[in-house]
């Protein structure tokens, strides 16, 4: 007979009050999440995040309140959760889960983690912890009305890392500099020069015309003696931005009349660019005061979607100038601002410069509600689709908990039903990759650069750490000597930061021994030297799809998982933080097209492929192809998405 | 029924609602505002549905269910507080569903819905039912349809759920859709390829659109004994038949199969099945014998998954954006499969 505790078998719900489970994150997943674990008789969890509550979150994060703004956010989910459920046995962290205390003694605690997160790099982190733990993993992602969920399983099925995952989109420094052609090129320009004024100065962040571009000439030479040149005219490339503009007191007059009039006139001589494009116009200060005339306010819109005139936007230019400056001041010698979507001044300053540059190169110009979105990064996002997602995932930690781990799916929620009536699609998990970069059981992979301009330091956070997802590596050069190139340990290895990988004898054809002690990631990297990659490209990974334009459908094949619009884990309200945020998304299509059969040794007859929707940008990114399952002879072929 | 949209959004409604204007967009976030929905029955599904609707920013929600909380509501549904047993069941759901948001009116009525009069209901744009008889479910249904207000019905019976709608005879909405705008390139023979700017590719069209909804009577009545029915038979879920053998369940016991009379209860099931597809003239070996494990309480994560679809197309309706599911949706926490489809006249 068989015995229910509400709709559970009570073995079941025995080993439900029993086990011990985390969540990493407490947001818009999380708080859902943890209401239905304790509703379905989860009684030991433990949830973990490091960020803080924000009046945006509260269209969806149920357990918090408007009295709640500032808190933490792991704290007050739990506190919300034990008003309705005083039993629950709760743990709440405020800390970031990449913090070397969460050991893998610390997740085999765990019967399961279920991830909460809206960033790729704490995805990975907590995926080789899990991996390393060997403790089942339940990953999700949502992005307005899409979601997706999927289960890890080391050995069983693919992990985190398994297929390459496109990384943000970037664009190159000449487009940025000389030749925007798009809305988000001018907002990233706007972006840089906030920080070049006001924040960390970057290299990579140039805003001033770029004499070097690529376009300007056939001839190398030719670019060279102009690259020379303009450093005799004592122009912009001599001094930096910052130093100009602190020279000038940050007289918001000047810094308008260099930025749009003086550097766009230099664009101008640049003729080449402008032979097929339609050139600059620029502005004048002077010229637009006279122009200026009182905005009409339309009354429908929000005020931040008002759309003002060049007038109005100098203006703002202006004011969020003196603003900063005394910002700037305020903090005393030596200080930066860190760029933030939701400090004003930040905002209108990034909302000003990117509208006057629109305007300057013939954009439409956009509203403050819009340039936020594309400048912060934001991901709309609903409590309804979070509410399904956490739903799901609760079912598939039953099924993992009842001993049913074939039976875990991964399952997409579309916007609208597929041809099949789906609106919600399950399909097989896949197995683990056999080249796999971090599941595989010796892991390789093979790095592209130039050992004779790559520097120590930019192995280690660019590489290693941005590209490869690694917190703490330690890398031993395999030359014989075991030589050290780089410890984990703060100090020791230093002074080896600013050399570069040729001077410690690294050349074609060299491996390196790379450990993450807290990952437990032991990943052997091989370096072929290159002396032509692309322009602003530092290093190129074989077998990797590029980076920058959209994937041609045929060329790869493309694992569509929750991962998330940060590459940095830093919380979206911490001060320290780029405030970009949210959960993104990358899902399947609705249409499931059926196609001929490929060539690949995983797939079996029968499948179709589908194709990927980058959640950012609505492009079809790339097609992935999955593998069919065998059926029984009686089985429904229900919930099986079967592709060629 | 034309929803009063008020014209100024408050700088504090900007804020909260931001992420989510992000998507709907302002037109839509303010119809809600404008829109007051009734909720029927406060179990697991209600409280869901209550949260997502309260969430959203709908102008009010009425709360009705004249059950008494036990102890076993207490652990089934987040809004009511553990103290409260003996108390009303939307009464006591009140407090926690306003804090959810200050700014919706939430009210909460301790009546059985049976004895509302007609123009009860007359004060709503959408009326969403949980919990309740077919019966009473295709007479409010009939009624509300004839004053052009939207109305939802779902359930949840251990991992298995269901949400109706019927958005009337001419539901209109709109669809955003992406402009297809394709940027120039010219020959050159001069240097590298260029584009002309000016082109944004993130500017979108409004599209309207209008969908034709049936009665849950007429939904739940289709005639499967004709040969087109029964060889659409193989792509119908299962769900729709075991939603019918529910149904019977709630309207003969007076409640739904609880685990304390599993035994009973399953026995009962089984007939019903046998009765209810045997009137269809159906096999009844199309609910296979072990359905009856899978449908006693309620799932709090199946209620998640239901509430959350069921609340998205309450917001679709009022803001009348989107194309709505028409007209079930049904899901199977066993499978993890969602379908949408749809029973009644072509």
């Amino acid at each position: 007979m068989v015995q229910l505790v509400g709709s559970l078998r009570k073995e079941l719900a025995d080993s439900l009050s029993a086990c011990r489970v985390l969540v990493v994150g407490a947001g818009g997943i999380g708080c859902e999440l943890l209401k239905n674990l304790v509703l379905t008789g989860f009684k030991n969890i433990e949830v973990i995040d490091l960020d803080i509550i924000d009046v945006s979150n509260l269209n969806r994060q149920f357990l918090f309140q408007k009295k709640h703004v500032g808190k933490s956010k792991a704290q007050v989910a739990k506190e919300s959760v034990l008003q309705f459920c005083p039993t629950a046995n709760i743990t709440a962290y405020h800390d970031s889960i990449m913090n070397p205390e969460y050991n893998v003694e610390f997740f085999r605690n765990f019967m399961l983690v279920m991830n909460a997160l809206d960033n790729r790099a704490a995805r990975n982190h907590v995926n080789r912890m899990c991996l390393a733990a060997d403790i089942p993993l339940i990953e999700s992602g949502t992005a307005g009305y899409l979601g997706q969920v999927t289960v890890i399983k080391k050995g069983l099925t693919e992990c985190y890392e398994c297929q390459p995952k496109p990384t943000q989109k970037t664009f190159p420094g000449c487009t940025i500099r000389n030749t925007p052609s798009e809305p988000i090129h001018c907002i990233v320009w706007a972006k840089y020069l906030f920080n070049q004024l006001f924040g960390e100065e970057d290299a990579d962040q140039e805003v001033s015309p770029d004499t070097a571009d690529p376009e300007l000439s056939w001839n190398p030479a030719d670019t060279e003696a102009r690259a020379t040149a303009s450093d005799q005219d004592g122009d912009i490339k001599r001094v930096s931005t910052k130093d100009w503009a602190r020279s000038t007191g940050y007289d918001a007059v000047k810094l308008f009349n260099k930025l749009f009039k003086d550097d766009i006139q230099y664009l101008l001589t640049m003729d080449k660019l402008w032979k097929k494009r339609k050139a600059p116009l620029p502005l004048d200060w002077l010229e637009i005061q006279k122009l200026a005339c009182p905005q009409e306010v339309t009354g429908t819109g929000l005020k931040d979607q008002q759309v003002l005139g060049v007038a109005g936007y100098s203006q703002l230019f202006s004011r969020s100038v003196e603003t900063l400056r005394s910002m700037l001041a305020d903090k005393g010698d030596g200080a930066e601002l860190v760029w933030d979507k939701d400090d004003p001044p930040a905002m209108d300053f990034v909302t000003a410069a990117a509208n006057l540059r629109m305007h300057i190169f013939s954009m439409n110009m956009k509203s403050r509600f819009d340039i936020k979105s594309m400048a912060g990064n934001i991901i709309p996002a609903i409590a309804t689709t979070n509410a399904v997602i956490a739903g799901l995932i609760v079912l598939e930690a039953l099924k993992i908990l009842s001993g049913d781990v074939e039976q875990c799916r991964t399952i997409f929620l579309n916007k609208q039903p597929n041809p099949r009536k789906k609106l919600l699609v399950p399909c097989a998990l896949d197995p683990p990759s056999a080249n796999c970069y971090v599941c595989a059981s010796k892991p390789e992979v093979t790095v592209k650069l130039n050992v004779h301009n790559t520097l120590v330091l930019a192995l280690q956070d660019k590489i290693l750490k941005e590209k490869f997802g690694m917190v703490a590596p330690d890398v031993q050069i395999e030359d014989g000597k075991g030589t050290i190139l780089i410890s984990s340990e703060e100090g020791e290895t230093e002074a080896n930061n600013s050399k570069f990988l040729s001077d410690f004898g690294i050349r074609h054809g060299s491996r390196l021994q790379v450990d993450d002690f807290l990952q437990d990631y032991t990943l052997l990297v091989n370096v072929i030297h290159c002396e032509d990659l692309e322009k602003d490209v530092e290093f190129e990974v074989v077998g990797d799809a590029p980076d920058k334009a959209p994937t041609p459908p045929s060329a790869q094949e493309d694992k569509n998982v929750a991962n998330g619009n940060k590459d940095s884990a830093e919380p979206s309200t911490s001060s320290k933080a780029p405030a970009e945020q949210d959960d993104v998304l990358i899902v399947d299509s609705d249409e499931e097209e059926p196609s001929s059969s490929t060539m690949d040794v995983r797939m079996e007859s029968g499948g179709h492929k589908r194709k990927l929707h980058d959640a950012e940008t609505g492009e079809a990114s790339a097609k992935r192809q999955r593998l069919d399952q065998p059926l029984a002879a009686d089985e429904e072929d229900d919930d099986i998405i079967a592709l060629d | 029924k034309r929803v009063k949209e008020e014209s100024i959004i408050s700088e504090e409604e900007a804020a909260q609602y931001d992420r989510q204007i992000r998507l709907w967009g302002l037109d839509a976030q303010k119809r809600l505002r404008g829109s007051r929905v009734l909720l029927v029955g406060l179990r697991g599904l209600g409280a869901e549905v209550a949260k997502n609707l309260i969430l959203a920013g709908v102008k009010g929600l009425t709360l009705l269910d004249h059950e008494q909380v036990t102890e076993e509501s207490c652990r089934a549904q987040f809004l009511i507080p553990v103290t409260a047993q003996g108390q009303n069941r939307a009464q006591a759901s009140l407090e926690r569903a306003q804090y959810l948001n200050p700014m919706v009116e939430v009210k909460a009525d301790t009546d059985r819905v049976e004895t509302k009069p007609d123009k009860f209901f007359l004060q709503f744009e959408a009326v969403c039912l949980t919990g309740c008889s077919r019966d009473l479910m295709v007479r409010v249904d009939q009624l509300c349809a004839q004053h052009n207000i939207k109305v939802f019905c779902g359930d949840v019976f251990g991992y298995h759920g269901y949400m109706f709608s019927d958005l009337g005879q001419e539901h209109n909405y709109v669809e955003e859709k992406p402009k297809v705008v394709k940027p120039k390139t010219d020959e050159s023979n001069d240097g590298p390829e260029a584009k002309k700017p000016k082109v944004d590719p993130n500017e979108t069209t409004m599209i309207k659109k209008t969908a034709s909804f049936c009665s849950l009577k007429v939904a739940l009545e289709v005639d499967w004994t004709n040969e087109k029915a029964k060889s659409s038979l193989k792509r119908t879920p299962v769900d729709y038949f075991l939603l019918h053998v529910l149904l019977k369940f709630r309207t003969d016991k007076g409640r739904d199969p609880h685990p304390e009379s599993f035994e009973a209860d399953a026995t009962l099931l089984r007939q019903i099945r046998d009765d209810v597809l045997e009137a269809m003239g159906l096999s009844s070996e199309l609910l296979p014998h072990d359905f009856v494990s899978y449908c006693f309480s309620e799932m709090a994560p199946v209620c998640a998954v239901v509430g959350g679809v069921l609340g998205q197309e309450v917001v679709k309706a009022l803001s009348q954006r989107d194309a709505p599911h028409k007209n079930f949706f049904f899901f199977d926490g066993m499978k993890g499969s969602g379908v949408v489809d749809y029973f009644g006249p072509k």
